[in-house]
């Protein structure tokens, strides 16, 4: 495990995504748990109909609350899967270099044969890794939700929601990450990505309720995130790109700020 | 590559601001191969900073630094290599066991024989077993001094080597430097305790905010270093015996007490008082200030 600085990178991170493996499972099973009492009872989706378009907001465009797909996208994909993927992806990201360096423990690892590039390289690698083992553990829980209360639903669409929510998860990592590499400030890096990440989630939420604005959701990630729908219809490979892509571009802010600055002097 | 002639470090009008803070101005330095390099100086004077730039954590504002014929910007990867580094007030990845942490690098460098490591550790009287989180300032510092000696390299440089460290450790830090000297590697340390650099130094150079003061062989400090001695006196004795003595100063007589300074060998002052019938005598360490104002008082300390 104490190879190199990737895997020494994965192994500080072991415990921490222990724990939040056995809390996404967890939550996704105990909710589908509740699912048969939904089933049963089709006039709920009246009830929530009636909410109006707030609730449609937070819940999803769904038709039918009480269908496998309709619960578990309202449910989990709408709300508390990406938001736990994100506030990961950002803990996971801002720890990296600003957490090395905060802790004075860069110095150490840069006296060895290293290119600062290489441990940029190294570090973020992990993170993807580590993203996507929660993505793994969070797909094991919602199969097993679905299989104890026999519910009939795609394990495929279920793993293309879960490649969604790492996707965006990976992009607000990337986005703390290269924050962090850029300045060195693990606080900073993860405040400004968790306020990123609270604005864009409303932007892709609240705006739509004005019409004439919907277009605006397009700059936020939630919106490639979501909108089309991976449950139902499958991962959109262009929405997916739209992440990968702004992944990659704050990859190389973190390659390009970190290389050129003085380290630890903050 | 240890063998070999030229410089093993080369600073040219190296030049260093915080932002408006000048940390370092226009250094030149040459450390020569197999010296024991002492940079000394006050708290806040540069010697963190001029070392960091070394290691290319820190880009200086201008001037340049090569380390082996390095340059410290461009070959940084192989610099890193071939160079062994103890950071001042180093921090440690606390929540592995010192043994996880010497293996870990000792991967990342290669070329490490863990016998020596062993070795090392047993000198040191320094446990591997326990969580670095656990172990006090001291034990940390050892581990810190294990990992930049583990790999044999033909320079080490180390940022306040002994801070933290037991006179028994210290003892054996200084033997060590002696064994790694009489390889024929090189030593840069940086430092504030005169008599350590006196004591396993080869040359010195002495900065101050930021400058360099001067670059002198350790034994031109010590022919400089000041003496601060009291003698207790069975009765009262005249002053002027002393006042006049060679390198002597400052002499002052307070009933049977004389204090007085003396710079360089404090030899003759014995000498003098050995007349008398001493009853108590009190040496005051040199501090760094002393030396300075040696270096920088109108009256030549090399009189003598
Ligand atoms: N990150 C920083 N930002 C601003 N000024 C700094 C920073 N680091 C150091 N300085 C300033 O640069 C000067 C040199 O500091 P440096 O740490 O190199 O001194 P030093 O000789 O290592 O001191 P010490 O013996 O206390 O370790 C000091 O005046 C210090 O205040
Ligand atoms: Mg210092």
């Amino acid at each position: 495990m104490l190879r190199n600085v990737f895997f020494k990178s994965l192994q500080e991170q072991q415990r921490s995504l222990f724990w939040w493996v056995i809390g996404l499972s967890a939550l996704n099973i105990v909710t589908i748990l509740f699912y048969p009492s939904f089933a049963n009872r089709p006039e709920l989706n009246e009830i929530f109909e009636d909410l109006g378009p707030l609730a449609e907001a937070f819940m999803g465009p769904i038709e039918d609350f009480t269908s496998p797909e309709g619960f578990i996208d309202s449910q989990l994909f709408s709300f508390m899967i990406p938001l736990l993927f994100v506030a990961f992806g950002i803990f996971s990201g801002s720890g990296s270099i600003a957490g090395e360096e905060e802790r004075g423990t860069l110095d150490l690892l840069l006296s060895n044969p290293l290119h600062r590039r290489q441990v940029i390289l190294e570090k973020f690698g992990a993170n993807l890794i580590a993203m996507a083992l929660l993505g793994v553990g969070t797909w094991i829980g919602l199969v097993a939700g679905a299989v104890m209360v026999s519910m009939d639903i795609s394990w495929l669409r279920l793993a293309e929601a879960t490649v969604s929510s790492a996707l965006l998860g990976t992009s607000f990592g990337a986005l703390a990450f290269a924050l962090g590499s850029a300045r060195g400030k693990r606080g900073t890096a993860a405040g400004v990505s968790a306020a990123i990440g609270v604005a864009a989630f409303l932007l892709n939420t609240l705006v739509p309720l004005v019409e004439l604005l919907e277009p605006l959701t397009r700059i936020s990630p939630f919106h490639y995130y979501n909108s089309a729908m991976p449950l139902f219809n499958g991962l959109d490979p262009l929405h997916a790109f739209a992440l990968v892509a702004t992944t990659a571009v704050l990859f190389i802010v973190a390659l390009v700020t970190f290389e050129r600055r003085d380290l630890g002097i903050g | 590559m240890t063998t070999g002639f030229g410089d093993v470090i080369h600073l040219e009008s190296l030049t260093k601001f915080y932002g408006e803070t000048r940390a370092l101005h226009d250094i030149d330095l040459t450390v020569r191969v197999g010296e024991v390099f002492g940079y000394l100086g006050p708290n806040g004077a540069g010697k963190t900073t001029t070392i960091r730039t070394l290691f290319d954590f820190i880009r200086p504002t201008s001037g340049k630094a090569t380390v082996l014929g390095l340059d410290s910007q461009a070959d940084a990867r192989e610099i890193r290599r071939r160079v062994d580094y103890l950071p001042g007030d180093i921090a440690l990845y606390d929540r592995m066991t010192g043994r996880e942490l010497l293996k870990f690098l000792a991967n990342l460098r290669g070329g490490v024989d863990w016998n020596y490591v062993e070795q090392l550790a047993e000198r040191f009287q320094s446990d591997l077993n326990p969580r670095i989180r656990t172990l006090s300032r001291g034990n940390k510092q050892k581990i810190g001094l294990i990992q930049a000696f583990m790999k044999r390299p033909e320079l080490i440089i180390m940022d306040e080597p002994t801070a933290g460290l037991d006179p028994l450790m210290q003892q054996e830090f200084y033997a060590l430097v002696e064994e790694v000297k009489a390889e024929g590697r090189t030593i840069f340390i940086s430092s504030h305790i005169v008599p350590e650099v006196e004591r396993i130094c080869d040359r010195v150079g002495i900065i101050r905010e930021g400058e360099l003061a001067t670059v002198e062989d350790v034994h031109v400090l010590k022919d400089r270093a000041l003496h601060q001695l009291e003698f207790r006196f069975a009765q009262s004795v005249p002053p002027e015996v002393f006042a006049n003595l060679p390198g002597v100063r400052d002499v002052v007589v307070e009933g049977t007490t004389l204090n007085g300074t003396v710079v360089g060998s404090p030899d003759a002052m014995v000498k003098a008082a050995a007349n008398y019938e001493v009853v108590g005598l009190t040496s005051r360490e040199t501090s760094l200030e002393d030396v300075f104002l040696a270096f920088y008082d109108g009256d030549s300390p090399n009189a003598a």
